[in-house]
């Protein structure tokens, strides 16, 4: 579930003094009141309440390492912003780590410097070598599995996730290659996202694609609350962005590498937006033009951050008492009907958030410093108690 | 009637009416095609394409060589050592292959000693195309059996699967061991011990060191052989290395520390993915160091153009080498090509200024140097002899060439050497890692391939069209000569037949070429009893080549007496057009069948038989044309008919290129068994196809 609760009230975005306090609310949340957000039922169907990652390296064969690097490097991004190993479902359909022809042994970098095993501890596999086809891509997407494929297989979202959907490897006019034998085409794609959809299997999906012509692939994508971004427009390649001349190959493709030295910068608590992400792409360094299709997406961009996607962030609604769960259904089928009202249910998170207990001292707090001029003596005697207490524990343990 | 005429007509179908009017205009078609045959034949250079790494997964180039100085030092120091095994008189080439086995288990590879008998190369005309090589051939007999011996070494890939191989061939004379040799035995040696340090082999690395004191090609053929029919039975291993180096060396007292039994054992790596023959030679010197390529095996088979890509590539762009295919030296100086090539430079000027968008841009420098190369790449693949050991791998459809490495400098100059070594070191470490790279076998490129230049070609889809126009006339003469008869027959049947029952006549009109077919068909069975005769000449002892050829064809004219004497009565009442047509249908078909075999030899042959076969028709018939159009018929006729015979053709070829002081009457006997101890199907085309053609030529030419 949430691992944490962000808010984003503009008038608190623009206060220095408030965006600490918010990392001390938070922090504070969290490790107070750890009973308190776990138990936080899903009583909104349509509220983005969980992050799922498909990332899908389609292409075999040695001289096809970046590809394989790519995905990689997109699986440590996302792991890292914080979607947690079971819910990313990792397809790469070579093992270059163990290539005899790795240089590295057991090994996979996305640069020549080779600063960062891609491939260290912790990689989890899904579906790995000739299971990666364009069959268990759609069965992933639709859940459409046999009863034996065991869960940490299985995309098992909702409606209220949000998922990123990666592909890379050799593509061309609506169509990605999948292990020299087959192909997946725009068709195949957006049957299955419109599946996807039918069967409330997301509340948005990102997909992210780096082949090229890759946006010859969004050109049948017909369902709402979908994004697509491709590296390359129609007759464009995708380029790889160098070589390791020690291994032998190139290690990652252009797009990616661009996208990952964007989301380097960041960490989960970054607010960057992915409209920031999308105008990052220089088409003179990619050597390709990055497409984007929004006319599925609602949201404006400008105000959905990257971590909404890449990251597991999201709204996370209090509910003043965890264990009502019986007044709290009617509620659930209640904001199913209001879904689309989204004003009132805003109204009704506050009523909810006053009630509070926990809430109603933050408010107290937040008015004390926002409202009088004197905060900083607050900041600096909360300081130096804080200074107190460490060397009091340090005394302490000494 | 009248009516009924025009409707058939627009009934048949197009290709029909096509067909019928290419036979109507057969004289004009085939002077068309013959001369746009020529033309495109001679515009080959202008339409070569520059070649291209087409595998992906090549990726030649892309990562840093790791041969460094270091592995000089130590190819420099096992030149030294081998070079000092050469003053041991007797014995030596035991003790090199020995040194080398050494060398070769020194750093961590598996070591056998490869022993062949050696076979004199002889003709075997039931072994002809046989997938066995001569050498293959294991009889008790003691004659002409001689044992070579050659070091092998392998690595094993560290992490790969063992499958897939990679041959590196260095031959060397065991007996005579010369500089170059040791120095290409040092590079191959350092770049080995490179291997086996480096953790990315994916394919098993063979070290052939062969012995070629009785021919590069026999050594790595009969290793070959053995490599890919394994014995099981238990006398296998009777004559043993040890036996071997005891009969030879007895002086040496520390066969103790030999163990014989050991390197005893053939040892084997999986598929072979591709061969390297490295060469290091001390012939004329460039500016650059350099490295000639020698690609053609045996029928005119060619390694894929990708082996050959990535050795250019890494040569010229990574290592500054010069590179060199195959040249016919000659016609670079060829005064008629520089005028064809200058001729063409200003059409294409004309062309170009007509309109800019066309880039032709063709060079007459660059026009006869492809033509030389190209003359050269034809020229060896239509003989059908593999220009090196190389070609030994190609019977197995194995990709090899041949690296000849010149240096710039002396092979004594230190400093020159060095860095040659160095450059050399590092063009095979980067061939070898890129072929490791490969999935399997080269597949994506080109295998009908003509070289116009080390890094252009010609490919099959372009060069067919030469011969393809050159051969398309023969079967719409041979059509047209046939109809033509027929028409004539069965108007001269409806005129005379009047009085009688016309159905005999016309039964015998229609199946009248069948006459003709006996004699063309008695021709060619004397072509094939000929063809044979050289087994038997050749069993005679003390001939030398001017007997043989005398006794060769004696024998073919006694043949050819006795073979017309003993079917005369079957063989009459043929009409010459009849005879010319079934002749010219039986030449298109073993010239279409050799262009599948071996298409430079099709190519080649075509040019000569086919102006013979359309022109030829009887000296003494009239012919309806000007005097001087039928005089030069005529002086042309006879001309293609001296020049078509295959003894004439190759003494005028020879005349041409050292002189007519040199030839001799024996040189087509050494030329034909040369072609066919290499199996080469330009001996079954010249004898099965060639040879009867131009008798019957010859035949129809003095016809009365």
């Amino acid at each position: 579930m949430a691992s944490m609760s962000q808010r984003l009230k503009p008038s608190w975005r623009n206060h220095a003094i408030a965006s600490h306090l918010l990392i001390f609310h938070l922090v504070m949340a969290s490790t107070l009141l750890p009973s308190l957000t776990s138990a936080i039922p899903s009583f909104s169907s349509t509220m983005h309440n969980n992050n799922w990652a498909v990332l899908v390296c389609t292409s075999r064969f040695w001289f096809n390492y970046r590809h394989m690097a790519n995905t990689l490097s997109l699986y440590r991004t996302v792991k890292r912003l914080g979607i947690p190993d079971e819910r990313i479902i990792l397809m790469l359909a070579d093992d270059m780590a163990c290539n005899s022809r790795n240089t590295y042994p057991a090994q996979v970098f996305n640069n020549e410097n080779h600063q960062l095993n891609l491939y260290g501890d912790n990689v989890e596999v899904d579906y790995r070598g000739y299971e990666v086809t364009v069959e268990n891509l759609l069965r992933v997407l639709t859940g459409r599995h046999e009863s034996a494929v065991p869960r940490s297989k299985r995309l098992l979202s909702d409606e209220g996730s949000h998922i990123l959907l990666y592909m890379t490897g050799h593509g061309g006019d609506e169509f990605l290659k999948f292990q020299d034998s087959e192909e997946l085409q725009s068709h195949d794609l957006a049957d299955a996202v419109k599946q996807m959809k039918e069967k409330h299997r997301f509340k948005e999906l990102l997909i992210m694609v780096d082949t090229c012509q890759a946006a010859t692939l969004f050109s049948q994508l017909q369902s709402p609350g979908v994004l697509a971004i491709g590296s390359s427009k129609k007759g464009e390649n995708s380029y790889s962005h160098h070589l390791d001349s020690d291994i032998g190959v190139s290690v990652v493709d252009r797009f990616t590498f661009y996208t990952l030295a964007f989301f380097e910068k960041l960490n989960m608590y970054s607010n960057a937006s992915l409209g920031s992400l999308f105008h990052s792409y220089n088409p003179n360094l990619l050597m390709s033009t990055a497409f984007y299709r929004m006319d599925l997406y609602q949201r404006p961009l400008d105000e959905v951050p990257v971590t909404n996607f890449f990251g597991s962030v999201m709204k996370t609604i209090h509910t003043d008492s965890p264990y009502r769960v019986v007044s709290s259904q009617p509620k659930a089928k209640e904001s199913i009907f209001l879904a689309d009202d989204k004003v009132k249910e805003i109204d009704k998170r506050n009523i909810k958030e006053k009630r509070c207990s926990f809430h109603l001292w933050m408010e107290f707090l937040q008015k004390k410093l926002v409202e009088k001029d004197d905060s900083h003596i607050i900041v600096m005697y909360g300081f130096g108690s804080m200074i107190l207490l460490l060397i009091v524990s340090t005394w302490l343990s000494a | 009637m009248e009516e009924q005429k025009p409707r058939a007509a627009r009934k048949s179908r197009l290709i029909v009416r096509l067909g019928s009017f290419l036979v109507s205009h057969s004289a004009f078609v085939s002077v068309i095609c013959c001369v746009a045959g020529c033309i495109a034949l001679l515009l080959l250079p202008v339409l070569a394409k520059n070649t291209y790494v087409s595998e992906n997964a090549l990726m030649p180039g892309s990562a840093n060589p790791m041969f460094s100085n270091q592995d000089v030092l130590e190819a420099n120091r096992f030149v030294k050592d081998i070079y000092e095994k050469r003053i041991l008189k007797d014995g030596s080439g035991m003790e090199i292959a020995r040194l080398i086995g050494k060398h070769m288990k020194d750093v961590g590879a598996e070591v056998y000693y490869h022993k062949f008998k050696y076979h004199n190369l002889r003709f075997h005309p039931l072994c002809f195309f046989s997938s066995t090589p001569r050498t293959a051939v294991l009889q008790n007999s003691s004659a002409c059996i001689l044992n070579g011996v050659s070091p092998v070494g392998i690595i094993r890939a560290p992490r790969g699967d063992g499958k897939e191989s990679v041959v590196l061939v260095t031959p060397y004379n065991s007996e005579n061991i010369k500089l170059n040799e040791a120095l290409s035995l040092g590079l191959a040696y350092s770049v080995f011990s490179l291997l086996s340090r480096v953790v990315w082999l994916a394919k098993d690395i063979v070290w052939l060191a062969a012995d070629s004191r009785y021919g590069e090609y026999t050594s790595v053929a009969s290793w070959l052989k053995d490599y890919h029919n394994p014995v099981f039975s238990s006398d296998y291993g009777k004559i043993g290395i040890d036996m071997c180096f005891e009969k030879t060396e007895n002086h040496v007292e520390d066969e103790s520390s030999f163990d014989g039994a050991a390197y005893d054992d053939f040892k084997r790596a999986g598929t072979m993915a591709a061969a390297l023959v490295v060469k290091v030679m001390d012939k004329e010197r460039s500016e650059r160091d350099r490295v000639d390529i020698y690609a053609e095996a045996s029928n005119g088979q060619m390694p894929n153009l990708d082996l050959i890509n990535i050795v250019h590539y890494l040569a010229v762009h990574r290592q500054g080498l010069h590179v060199r295919v195959g040249t016919f030296g000659f016609l670079l100086n060829s005064a008629l090509l520089k005028h064809v090539g200058k001729t063409l430079q200003r059409l294409t000027r004309l062309a170009e200024s007509l309109n800019p968008g066309w880039k032709l841009g063709v060079n007459s420098a660059d026009f006869v140097e492809g033509t030389a190369t190209l003359a050269s790449s034809m020229y060896y693949q239509a003989l059908g002899v593999p220009t090196g050991p190389h070609g030994a791998f190609r019977d197995f459809q194995i990709d090899a060439i041949t690296m000849e490495l010149t240096p710039r400098t002396s092979l004594t100059n230190n400093n020159g050497i060095s860095s040659f070594l160095l450059r050399g070191g590092r063009l095979i470490e980067g061939v070898i890692r890129s072929v490791n790279n490969l999935l399997e076998k080269f597949h994506q490129s080109f295998f009908l391939y003509f070289l116009t230049a080390p890094n252009k070609f010609v490919s099959v889809g372009v060069y067919m069209i030469a011969f393809a126009l050159l051969v398309a006339p023969l079967p719409i003469v041979a059509a047209a000569l046939f109809s033509s008869t027929a028409n004539a027959r069965s108007s001269t049947a409806i005129s005379n037949s009047k009085p009688t029952n016309s159905k005999p006549v016309t039964r015998s009109g229609s199946w009248n070429w069948l006459h003709s077919a006996k004699l063309v068909f008695l021709v060619h069975l004397w072509a094939l009893i000929v063809s044979l005769l050289p087994y038997l000449i050749s069993q005679v002892p003390h001939t030398n080549s001017t007997t043989s050829m005398l006794s060769w064809s004696l024998s073919s004219l006694l043949i050819l007496y006795l073979l017309t004497r003993l079917t005369k009565s079957y063989v009459e009442g043929y009409q010459w057009e009849v005879l010319k047509s079934v002749m010219i249908a039986a030449a298109s078909i073993g010239l279409s069948l050799m262009s599948i075999i071996n298409f430079s030899t099709a190519q080649v042959g075509s040019i000569l038989l086919v102006p013979m076969c359309l022109m030829v028709r009887p000296l003494k018939q009239p012919v309806q044309a000007s005097f001087f159009l039928a005089a030069l018929l005529k002086i042309l006729n006879i001309l293609l008919a001296v020049v078509a015979f295959p003894p004439a053709s190759l003494a005028i070829l020879k005349g041409c290129l050292r002189g007519f002081e040199s030839i001799n009457i024996g040189d087509f006997w050494e030329w034909s068994e040369f072609l066919w101890v290499w199996n080469s199907a330009t001996y079954l085309f010249v004898a099965l196809v060639h040879l009867p053609c131009w008798y019957l030529c010859v035949h129809i030419l003095l016809h009365n």
